[in-house]
């Protein structure tokens, strides 16, 4: 991060020289080339400062590693030294970050306040990470709630414009009270004290897993599989939901009367889906914690009697089930919220403006198409990293993560510089069709190369892939149909509409899943 | 007894780096017997127990049990396979009672009166989370998902080891019954001699990846008068301290 930092800085003196400066408000795309690493590097730092990498989040259990409980030191040491070490590190993260943005950017940012609030956010995760609970998840709902309470805290402070020495009075002593919180938290767990609250649950236990079709036998071996990955992983995104989705939804209480903010929250939870699908995709396709390697495929699992295909298929039912019951939640809880907190009549009004613009037929097939394309990008999300998590190659694995962190980074720049230079606009959208026939062309090429490796390694039937096949074909085609209707109009030719529904539809990287498996589980 | 080979493996070679793990080993396991696998930790037994499940590729050499590849064909061979490994990685958040649901699902030949029999005799509570069993009652739920589905062979590595002596007596008791079972096979990798020569018929001797001595229990008894004496001459004194610890 500081050899990233300081090419950053040699970038802006010896290449860019004099150059209009970066704002904050409006935002500026050149900013994300640092707020975007800067951001993972810190939440890097949260998780290993916190021993959130190694632990168990919903464990009832501290996740302080047990095995430092039997070093001859008292607890305050215990305490001290992973919250010493991770405040130094992020305080410094941040002021080094905040000199760069000072000199040579010339951005006016307060240096003290930011790395402070850094390392109070730190505190008191690792803090509220290290108590024993008495109820398993309750870790992560009480650590999120405390932490959106201290970020509501800090951005009122700098909506109100709070100097900076009232801004250091309120995250100064929370410091100390981090520390004790976390000093009793580690004593509870250093002797074996873990609360019991789980009694008034217990008739919880008795309900059925919902896709485990209650307590008889599974129908195959491979619903027995797929039950397995819902159990492993397909219940982290309908949690996730669970939990944001209140805070979400109380805003519209916050923005009755402001209908363009019920509109942008409404929207809003329409992406949490497959945003959080994003972060619950890396469990699906990741390390395993339970492998001698972390990323090898358990013993347990790769011994059990079925191809790689079929694990791979178990995966993507699972997958298809927690999309499944995270839209529910979201398409039950939005009305609900709507009509109880009086804006149903907004959403009517706005419908029907869409109704007037594009008819009613063109507006149903809009919406559900809407509905169904973040179906299918929630579960896109989910499973679109397993031909890439599934392989176990540490390398594999890094290069895939680094490259798409570089690419997020360049994102922001590359958009603004578009934004600046019309003449840029201009040639992007001549090229585009090229672009696009190009991209198309790849992904051909890769799915042929899948294609024929399934074919040589005996993983798929040759029934089963030209069966794959052609309902990827049909599925293209639907969309392109769909497409075409919507879209009618002499600036976007047919053919641009099928290149987008050929690069829309996943094909390679679904297929190479099995491959990737293989390549694991036979190593 | 039938001699047809339920594992043919010729030939295997298998490096990691710099390091060669198993050096031409070939042996062949006939039905209907019970074969020990010993030698020090790190001698490969590990590696060859792998190849024979399919989870390492042969880099040189072949593998092949009941004939059929366990690379290219998992199905055909881990559906006649039970298997109990020392890690015992089972999934700590399920039930007891929901690890032997899962399990039967992937064998038509499951048993559950069998199943029922090893959960009471093992003294399984199948409310309980396998993460809060012991390491003792984990080796059971562990062996008794190896065992109901009456597998054609039972591969057991270093099954108990860091086992107290009662645990010990259930996996040997298993093995017995096993055997019991007519044309059942038997493949026990462990560092403990007196336990395999108690049980085995056949014994593979392996050092540093390579087979020093393959015979039956019979032959190395008449010829060295004990599977320790037998170790120490073709593994080493000092490698016996690891094997009997």
């Amino acid at each position: 991060m500081a050899v990233y930092l300081l090419g950053l800085a040699a970038i802006k003196v010896l290449v860019l020289g004099e150059m209009r400066p970066i704002t904050i408000v409006p935002p500026d795309g050149r900013a994300a080339a640092v707020i975007a690493p800067l951001s993972w590097t810190y939440f890097y730092y949260i998780a290993v400062f916190s021993f959130g990498l190694s632990g168990d989040l919903a464990a009832r259990q501290s996740i302080f590693p047990a095995r430092m409980f039997a070093l001859p030191v008292p607890t305050r040491t215990l305490v001290l030294v992973p919250m010493v070490y991770g405040m130094a590190t992020v305080t410094a993260l941040c002021l080094a970050t905040a000199l760069l943005a000072r000199w040579p950017w010339g951005l006016d940012v307060p240096l003290l306040s930011p790395a402070l609030l850094a390392a109070v956010y730190l505190a008191w995760t690792q803090a509220l990470m290290w108590m024993p609970y008495g109820l398993p998840g309750v870790r992560v709902i009480v650590t999120v709630l405390w932490l959106v309470a201290l970020d509501v805290v800090a951005l009122l402070a700098i909506h109100f414009r709070v100097s900076e020495p009232v801004m250091l009075a309120i995250l100064v002593p929370q410091l100390p009270l981090a520390y004790l919180v976390a000093r009793v938290a580690v004593a509870r767990a250093r002797r074996g004290d873990v609360p019991e609250w789980r009694v008034p649950f217990a008739w919880l236990s008795g309900l059925p897993d919902a896709p485990s079709r209650g307590r008889g036998s599974f129908s195959s071996r491979e619903t027995a599989q797929a039950w397995f990955e819902w159990r492993r992983h397909g219940r982290s995104l309908p949690v996730f939901m669970a939990i944001l989705l209140p805070f979400e939804l109380a805003l519209l209480w916050i923005a009755r009367g402001a209908p363009a903010l019920v509109v942008e929250i409404l929207l809003g939870v329409l992406l949490t889906p497959p945003l959080m699908a994003a972060f619950a995709g890396t469990s699906v396709s990741g390390a395993n914690p339970h492998a001698r390697d972390s990323y090898g495929v358990m013993p347990f699992v790769a011994t059990r009697p079925l191809t790689s295909a079929a694990l791979i298929v178990a995966k993507l039912r699972a997958a298809m089930w927690s999309t499944l019951a995270a839209w529910l939640l979201v398409l039950v809880a939005v009305p609900v919220a709507l009509v109880l907190s009086g804006n149903w009549p907004t959403i009517v009004e706005r419908a029907s403006r869409v109704v007037d613009v594009f008819g009613m037929p063109r507006a149903v097939v809009i919406a559900v198409l809407v509905v169904a394309g973040l179906l299918v990008f929630t579960w896109k999300q989910l499973v679109q990293s397993l031909f890439i998590g599934l392989t176990g190659r540490v390398w594999l694995i890094r290069s895939s993560v680094v490259a798409a962190l570089v690419l997020v980074v360049c994102i922001g720049p590359v958009a603004q510089w578009l934004a600046d230079h019309k003449r840029a606009q201009a040639a992007l959208w001549d090229a585009l069709p090229s672009i696009l026939a190009l991209l198309v062309g790849l992904k051909l090429l890769a799915a042929a190369w899948v294609a024929v490796r399934l074919q040589h390694s005996a993983l798929l039937g040759e029934g089963t892939l030209v069966a794959g096949t052609a309902c990827w074909v049909a599925v293209v085609f639907a969309l392109y149909g769909v497409l075409a209707w919507l879209v009618s109009g002499p600036l976007i030719p047919r053919y641009f509409l099928l290149l987008v529904a050929i690069l829309a539809i996943p094909f390679a990287r679904l297929f190479a899943a099995p491959l990737a498996l293989a390549w694991n589980r036979h190593r | 007894m039938a001699t047809e080979s339920v594992i043919h493996v010729a030939d295997l070679t298998r490096r990691f780096g710099a390091r060669t793990a198993l050096d031409s080993v070939s042996l062949s396991l006939p039905r209907g017997v019970v074969y020990g696998l010993v030698g020090t930790n790190g001698a490969g037994k590990t590696t060859l127990i792998m190849h024979i499940l399919g989870l390492l590729r042969a880099e040189s050499g072949t593998v092949r049990v009941f004939g059929h590849d366990p690379v290219a064909d998992p199905v055909a061979v881990l559906s006649r396979i039970g298997y109990l490994s020392e890690e015992n990685d089972l999934p700590g958040w399920m039930r007891v009672d929901e690890l032997i649901r899962y399990s039967r699902a992937f064998y038509p030949r499951w048993d559950d009166g069998y199943a029922d029999e090893l959960q009471g005799a093992f003294a399984l509570d199948p409310a309980a989370r396998v993460r809060s069993l012991s390491k003792g009652q984990k080796a059971r739920a562990g062996l008794l998902v190896a065992l109901a589905h009456r597998p054609e062979l039972l591969v057991l590595d270093e099954p108990s080891s860091g086992l107290d002596p009662i645990v010990r007596r259930d996996i040997l008791g298993a093995v017995l019954r096993t055997i019991a079972d007519e044309g059942r096979t038997v493949l026990f990798s462990s560092h403990l001699l007196d336990e395999v020569e108690e049980v085995a018929d056949h014994v593979t001797m392996i050092s540093e990846g390579a087979i020093v001595l393959s015979a039956p229990i019979e032959a190395i008894r008449q010829s060295h008068g004990s599977l320790s004496a037998a170790f120490i001459a073709h593994v080493g004194r000092d490698a016996m301290h690891a094997v009997t610890s």
